[in-house]
């Protein structure tokens, strides 16, 4: 918790005859993350690297057929629900006996459906090429094979009168217009100019005898019977699917895990007889996996642990309780923390959803938003989306909460007055109450800004202690301090001159000097010590100083976002309900009844639109805060990601 | 200048006025502001991501930073009417 695993290097040696046991050792606990080995060029240690175990490129092409396979028949083992685990050894003995007949049936199908394709598609671009013709009472043949006439077909902009003698046809039932002239072959480039002169594209006569009608038709059926047997075939691909959707996955598994396992050695180093190679265990796992491979090899295996040198090389895995983990999803859109830094998940995965509640305070919407982060999980199964709807639905529950405490469901008021401040407006003809508190709404948000700084700068001089060294480590700790020395200095000096509700008041301490009292003196030192403080840092950062005003101003956004979101709430319902239902519920008309059918649209799309925008809102500005106002303060980032040598067997056992 | 007779309900009534057109003209500034600074690291935050996906996080972050601009507009308009 707030910190990332404990990790320890390891370092293992073992003869190469070993090395298939020890991978499938390390594969199975699924812990070890393997540091990748890079020769050094010019080096004469004598190390290279290693090659893939036997049967690795088997296992690759084979997972490469089933890959395609996945893909034809549209499946995705992301998103495929685990029905039954198949055991490996079935699913082995199934690759040998029924994979090859699948692979057989799909390829054919493939095959046969993109040859369909070509052939629908032919029949559409011949047909296409026929329309034009239809409208030329003509059979095909006659268009050519003369030796003294030249035939010109094509679109035009209009009739022509040619002076050459000549055969026309010309018609507008079709798109863009048709000519058709014939004229002896020493006319023809006298009419060709007239021809072109009123825009004449000529087309080129389809290869095909016959009436231009039939064609078309005999074309178009022929296409439309392709297309119901790639239906008839897609259907078919739809069943394969269904049949062995189960087992393509656990194939997959199986061979990826194969493919893994056998190219590991590419990540080791390795002499004539020996291979080693170092890498990562959390600090729970170390020893149980050090006795497994001793245990595995029959103590052929020299094992030591290293010491760690640079924790920035040290890979992170969170170590975070479970309602904390779908935040960690924040984390690492930002930057994964580093190993040596303290991790804010936990302060996130708490304050985040306080801070969407407090914005998006609303019973109704935040109803809406947790039935539909319950109900998207039947669609959205990638980790991430899972993630992503943990997150919303323990959001929306807080905004559920700060709803009834705000008494508020989609803008209406509940039936109690607001446990909390009000942000009830007063919108429209039926206003009541003393309207919203924003004044004070607005200093709460405040306060919080100023105690989420507080806490980021606090954390940042505890993390400057563990990521820097020596000197610099003071300095930076000197220098959080002073960043939090000249916000309170400041705070005191306003506190001394303006009474502020909801803040301490300090206007009435006794008058020290020169006017100022207790509060103010000690104001002016702290803001001149953090100062002082900052500037042995650097002096650049002096220049910086504005931005804690604006930085805690910024957390108003609190108030204010969610005061914007109440009043798009309350107009909806009253263009909704006080100026379009309500007066024609009185007295019932035919037009009334029209009104009331589009006022209900209105209030219906009103709240739908509302919702996006809390959603989006609420969940921006929330996690704004965390990202601009609060991680700026102490937060580095730029882990390495832990990724252990392994994997979870979703569906196969061993 | 000739009186037209302005009373105190009239005066009191333009000062409502007023003060709404100010609040009016504080969000409505400060979102043109915004929209502004956005646009251009908007596009260029799009840009990294498209070539980057593991920016997203930080190209949303700055894409936000603006925003403070309209929230300042909107702190002030709630002031003013409040």
């Amino acid at each position: 918790m707030l910190r990332p695993e404990r990790m320890r290097r390891l370092l293992i040696v073992a003869p190469k005859s070993e090395t298939d046991t020890i991978v499938r050792e390390l594969y199975r606990h699924n812990v070890y993350h393997i540091e990748d080995f890079v020769p050094e060029s010019g080096s004469s240690d004598g190390l290279s690297i290693g090659h893939p175990l036997s049967g690795a490129s088997d296992a690759a092409s084979a997972l490469i057929k089933i890959r395609a396979i996945e893909s034809a028949c549209g499946i995705d083992p992301e998103n495929v629900e685990v029905r039954t685990r198949i055991p490996a050894s079935k699913v082995r003995a199934m690759i040998q006996t029924d994979l090859p007949a699948i692979i057989e049936e799909v390829e054919g199908l493939v095959a046969s459906r993109s040859r369909l394709e070509a052939q629908q598609k032919e029949h559409e671009q011949r047909a296409k090429e026929l329309e034009p013709f239809v409208a030329v009472p003509m059979d095909l043949d006659l268009y050519r094979g003369y030796t003294r006439f030249s035939v010109f077909t094509g679109h035009i902009a209009h009739d022509v009168t040619i002076d050459a003698p000549h055969e026309k046809y010309f018609s507008d039932k079709v798109d863009g217009n048709m000519i058709v002239v014939v004229v002896p072959n020493e006319h023809r480039e006298e009419v060709e100019r007239t021809l072109l002169d009123a825009g004449f594209q000529a087309i080129p006569v389809p290869d095909e005898t016959g009436a231009p009608a039939d064609r078309l038709k005999a074309h178009q059926e022929e296409a439309r019977r392709i297309e119901g047997e790639i239906a008839a075939i897609n259907g078919k691909i739809a069943g394969i699917r269904e049949r062995h959707a189960d087992f393509l996955v656990a194939c997959d598994e199986l061979l990826t895990a194969d493919v893994e396992r056998a190219e590991a050695p590419l990540r080791f180093a390795t002499t004539e007889e020996t291979f080693l190679t170092e890498g990562w265990i959390p600090e729970r796992n170390f020893e149980k996996v050090k006795e497994a491979l001793v245990r595995a090899t029959g103590g052929k295996i020299y094992l030591e642990e290293l010491e760690i040198e640079h924790t920035d090389a040290v890979p992170v895995k969170y170590d975070n309780p479970s309602f904390a983990r779908p935040s960690q999803m924040f984390m690492d859109l930002y930057s994964r923390p580093q190993y040596a830094e303290l991790d804010p998940t936990l302060m996130v995965a708490i304050v985040f959803p306080i801070f969407f509640g407090m914005i998006l305070g609303d019973v109704g919407y935040g109803a809406v938003l947790l039935a539909l982060s319950l109900g998207l999980r039947k669609v959205l199964k990638s980790e991430g989306g899972r993630a992503l709807l943990k997150v919303l639905s323990i959001s929306s529950i807080s905004s559920i909460i700060f709803g009834v405490l705000y008494s508020e469901a989609f803008g209406f008021a509940l039936p109690w007055e607001p446990l909390f401040f009000s942000r009830h407006l007063n919108i429209g003809g039926a206003a009541t109450g003393h309207g919203p508190q924003v004044v004070e709404l607005m200093i709460i948000a405040i306060w919080i800004g100023i105690l989420h700084i507080t806490l980021g700068r606090l954390i940042g001089t505890r993390n400057a202690r563990s990521l820097y060294h020596g000197k610099h480590a003071t300095k930076a700790m000197i220098s959080n301090l002073g960043w939090l020395g000249f916000m309170w200095g400041l705070l005191l000096l306003i506190w001394a001159f303006f009474p502020i509700p909801m803040m301490p008041d300090l206007t009435g301490l006794p008058v020290v000097a020169m006017g100022f009292n207790l509060a103010a003196v000690t104001g002016v030192v702290l803001l001149v010590a953090g100062i002082i403080g900052i500037a042995q840092e650097n002096p650049l950062e002096v220049v910086e100083l504005p931005t804690i005003i604006s930085h805690v101003l910024s957390y108003a956004r609190l108030t204010a976002v969610g005061l914007s979101s109440v009043a798009i709430a309350m107009v909806v319902n009253y263009i909704s309900i006080g100026m379009m239902i309500e007066p024609q519920l009185e007295a019932i008309t035919p037009v009334g009844v029209i009104l009331i059918i589009v006022g209900i649209l209105v209030f219906l799309l009103g709240h739908v639109l509302n919702t996006a925008l809390g959603l989006l809102g609420g969940g921006l500005h929330s996690i704004r805060l965390h990202y601009v106002e609060f991680f700026t303060k102490f937060y580095k980032g730029g882990g390495k990601k832990y990724n252990p040598f392994g994997m979870k067997l979703k569906f196969t056992e061993e | 200048m000739v009186d037209v007779g302005t009373t105190l309900e009239m005066v009191q009534a333009s000062q409502v006025g007023l003060k709404a057109v100010g609040a009016g003209l504080a969000v409505g500034l400060t979102g043109v502001g915004t929209g502004l600074a956005e646009m251009g690291i908007g596009a260029a935050a799009v840009g990294a991501t498209a070539e980057n996906r593991d920016m997203f996080g930080l190209a949303l972050l700055f894409t936000v930073i603006p925003e403070t601009i309209v929230i300042f507009g909107l702190v002030v308009a709630l002031l003013l009417l409040f």
